[in-house]
């Protein structure tokens, strides 16, 4: 079946839709209230980036508690006198039997003022008239032109999902699609949509077709698929050339920016150049690429790039003279890939740190590398100085877990600190 | 009892506390009598007690509430020259209102500075001398520009005796009621080498173990603390093994979170223990020098380093060979 995933997983009630709790939870209450009283601000508007939850929230709270969702879109046709016409009705009749209702107008900031004449003010009208929950959608509440919709909506933030909120909702989903996905890889593609659960469900599901597994190897290529031809080409031109013109021609070839081309090259020089000399003449000189690229940078001398270029092509081309040609194919820069799989960890790390430093008079890097090794071997083996530990230096769920041995001894150590607070 | 990190809770308070540099305290004492002191650059191996004398002379000069007119600041953490500019700046040029005659500021490890950032302090530290001292501290004087140094009364700290840090051990472990064998506490001392930090860290960790601390669990922290082995990825350069060796310093900058700095004083260390000519040793000694000067520089770490490892690997080569 090729139903996008997007739809067959679309949540149906409002546990299903991942992250955003508390304003799902605002929602919800607000929404309720209505079966008290009129609230005092009669819409609600959802606002956040795109792909948070907003429209799928409304939707599965009318699924889950049985309310008739009427719809308007900005797909719709939105003048004011459509606008009046849909909404109007749906929020001024009253009816006596059948279900409660809710009005959902969707993305509103996307009204075009100039074609959706009176929008505005046939939306202002609905509110001000209506007998049953209006709730409104934007990305951007601060938008202009929406101020005076503002002013009348109570309003409900919604953030990027979490990788941690997000994480067990895409396993379950590919699970169920018979993938099975490393949770280093839907880090990645979380990381890179930037917590639009739309687009990584859509991400997801385009890199799993055809797969029974998904490791982080196979999504790390996924911001290089179009180019790695290219990347490839120059490399090869790099590693094979026998003139400095020729290697210099991979800059215009790669098609990536210079910082991206100089890893490639610093993963694969190595592995090219096996002769000892060969290599650490490549080495050096990428090394000393290196050493310009930084006084680029610090003092913004755009000029000195050219000997950037110059060191890390010419300069590891022209150290090939003792390595015999075979055949090594190229790999993608480990050094990335582990960056990426590791800032979560350095991120705590480097807190861990802070939090040490503060309470021992020392930098958070001397901190990790003064105290942490023996703190790793307080909190693998005695819970009790481990947990006593954690209070003095006021360390969270998340810090007690990167110090523990594993997740359980992380738990016990946890329920002890609970203990002392309590 | 609440549980501390016992090198801060054990750490001396007032100058009388500190029991080794007598040479330093000695002179600090005077600064308190006299209530006067110049800039002071504390210079020495970690945990010789750098931060606790400036702690403690602020403690005697200004009393309990010295906290008001004392500021520490992280060079590492917050290095650069913004940050002399703004954070300093602001501390230093706004006199004291609780009478005091002063504020101290306390640079710590001012050595990772930027020259260019100590050029800055430079200024600054001369235009709020007035109301204003700083104790830079640091492990290596050389790495403090001459200008500052010409402006700070030096203070050398040096590692602690063996007998300084039994006597410091049994005091703490008397207090926690922790058990000792003397094996045990001679296996911390040795480890320490005159490292206060080290030595009470140890002692905590090995405390944390078993009931009794003896050799063998002091061996079993020292083992475990150690984050990763410079050595081991010397070795498989030195076998031609580039790549694997690559990856073990990686391992060590991007995991267990050692600068460049460290790898490089750890690899220097090593070289010279190894078997090969004695002159190749000079090459290899150039060489790393060289890594050294580049990173304090701000080069890419794992580059550089990488580019010396495939230097050494060629001289040792070359120094079987021959």
């Amino acid at each position: 079946m090729h139903l996008p995933w997007t739809t067959k997983y679309r949540p149906r009630r409002l546990s299903e839709i991942a992250g955003n709790r508390d304003a799902i939870d605002a929602l919800l209450n607000w929404v309720k209230s209505w079966d008290e009283q009129v609230p005092r601000k009669k819409a609600l508007l959802l606002y956040g980036p795109a792909g948070t939850g907003k429209t799928v929230s409304v939707e599965a709270l009318a699924n889950e508690y049985g309310y008739d969702l009427i719809e308007i879109n900005a797909s719709d046709s939105r003048t004011g006198d459509a606008i009046r016409r849909i909404a109007g009705m749906a929020a001024g009749q009253a009816i006596l039997f059948g279900k409660k209702r809710i009005v959902l107008l969707d993305e509103i900031d996307g009204i075009n003022l100039s074609e959706d004449m009176g929008a505005i003010d046939a939306i202002l009208e609905t509110i001000e008239k209506t007998n049953y929950p209006v709730i409104l959608t934007a990305n951007n509440a601060w938008d202009p032109k929406i101020r005076a919709l503002r002013d009348v909506c109570q309003l409900v933030e919604y953030k990027h999902v979490a990788a941690r909120d997000a994480i067990p909702h895409l396993k379950r989903m590919a699970a169920k699609e018979g993938v099975d996905v490393d949770a280093e890889a839907i880090k990645l593609i979380i990381e890179r949509d930037e917590g639009d659960m739309r687009s990584i469900v859509n991400d997801l599901q385009a890199l799993s077709s055809g797969r029974k597994k998904l490791a982080y190897d196979d999504v790390a290529w996924l911001a290089w698929r179009d180019r790695k031809e290219n990347i490839f080409e120059a490399l090869r031109m790099i590693f094979s050339a026998k003139n400095c013109l020729w290697a210099k021609k991979a800059v215009d070839v790669a098609d990536i920016d210079y910082e991206m081309l100089f890893e490639w090259i610093y993963e694969n020089a190595p592995r090219q150049l096996t002769d000892l000399i060969d290599r650490a003449n490549a080495m050096d000189c990428l090394a000393k690429a290196d050493i310009y690229l930084r006084r680029v940078k610090r003092r913004q001398a755009w000029n000195l790039l050219a000997y950037v270029f110059d060191l890390m092509t010419a300069g590891v081309a022209l150290s090939r003279e003792r390595t015999k040609p075979s055949f090594v194919p190229m790999k993608f820069p480990e050094r990335i890939s582990l960056m990426s799989k590791t800032r979560r960890i350095r991120g705590i790390q480097a807190r861990v740190g802070a939090k040490i430093g503060r309470r021992c008079h020392i930098s958070s890097m001397s901190a990790v590398k003064y105290y942490l090794p023996y703190l790793r071997i307080i909190f693998e083996n005695n819970y009790e100085t481990a947990a006593g530990l954690s209070r003095y230096f006021g360390f969270d769920e998340e810090d007690i877990a990167h110090l523990a041995a594993d997740e359980s001894s992380g738990l016990k150590i946890e329920k002890i600190y609970a203990r002392l607070t309590s | 009892m609440a549980v501390a990190m016992w090198a801060e809770k054990y750490r001396p308070s007032t100058l009388n506390e500190i029991k080794n540099q007598t040479e330093i305290v000695g002179r600090l004492r005077k600064f308190v009598e006299t209530k006067a002191m110049p800039h002071c650059l504390f210079a020495g191996p970690p945990g010789t007690g750098k931060t606790t004398a400036a702690l403690c002379l602020a403690h005697d000069l200004f009393g309990e509430r010295y906290m008001d007119v004392f500021m520490e600041l992280n060079a590492s953490d917050a290095r650069g020259i913004d940050v002399v500019r703004t954070t300093v700046k602001e501390f230093a040029r706004i006199a004291t209102i609780s009478g005091t005659p002063f504020k101290i500021l306390v640079l710590d490890e001012a050595d990772n500075m930027t020259a260019d950032a100590q050029h800055a302090l430079r200024r600054t530290m001369e235009r709020y001398a007035e109301t204003c001292r700083f104790i830079l501290c640091c492990n290596y004087s050389g790495k403090i520009i001459e200008p500052i140094q010409s402006r700070c009364a030096a203070f050398r700290f040096t590692p602690l005796s063996e007998d300084d840090v039994k006597e410091y051990l049994r005091q703490i472990a008397k207090k926690e009621n922790v058990r000792f064998t003397e094996d045990g506490i001679k296996a911390v001392i040795e480890v320490a080498e005159g490292d206060m930090r080290k030595a009470i860290n140890t002692l905590q960790a090995a405390a944390s173990l078993k009931k009794t601390v003896n050799e063998d669990s002091v061996y079993l922290v020292v083992g475990r603390a150690k984050p990763a082995d410079v050595k081991e990825m010397l070795e498989l350069a030195f076998n031609g093994d580039f790549l694997k060796a690559r990856e073990k310093l990686r391992l060590m900058l991007v995991e267990y979170g050692l600068s460049g700095t460290d790898i490089v004083k750890q690899i220097h260390s090593e070289t010279f223990r190894m078997t090969i000519p004695e002159k190749k040793k000079v090459a290899l000694a150039d060489a790393i020098g060289e890594a050294d000067y580049r990173l304090v520089e701000g080069a890419d770490e794992e580059v550089q380093l990488s580019a010396l490892l495939a230097r050494l690997a060629l001289i040792a080569e070359r120094a079987n060979q021959s």
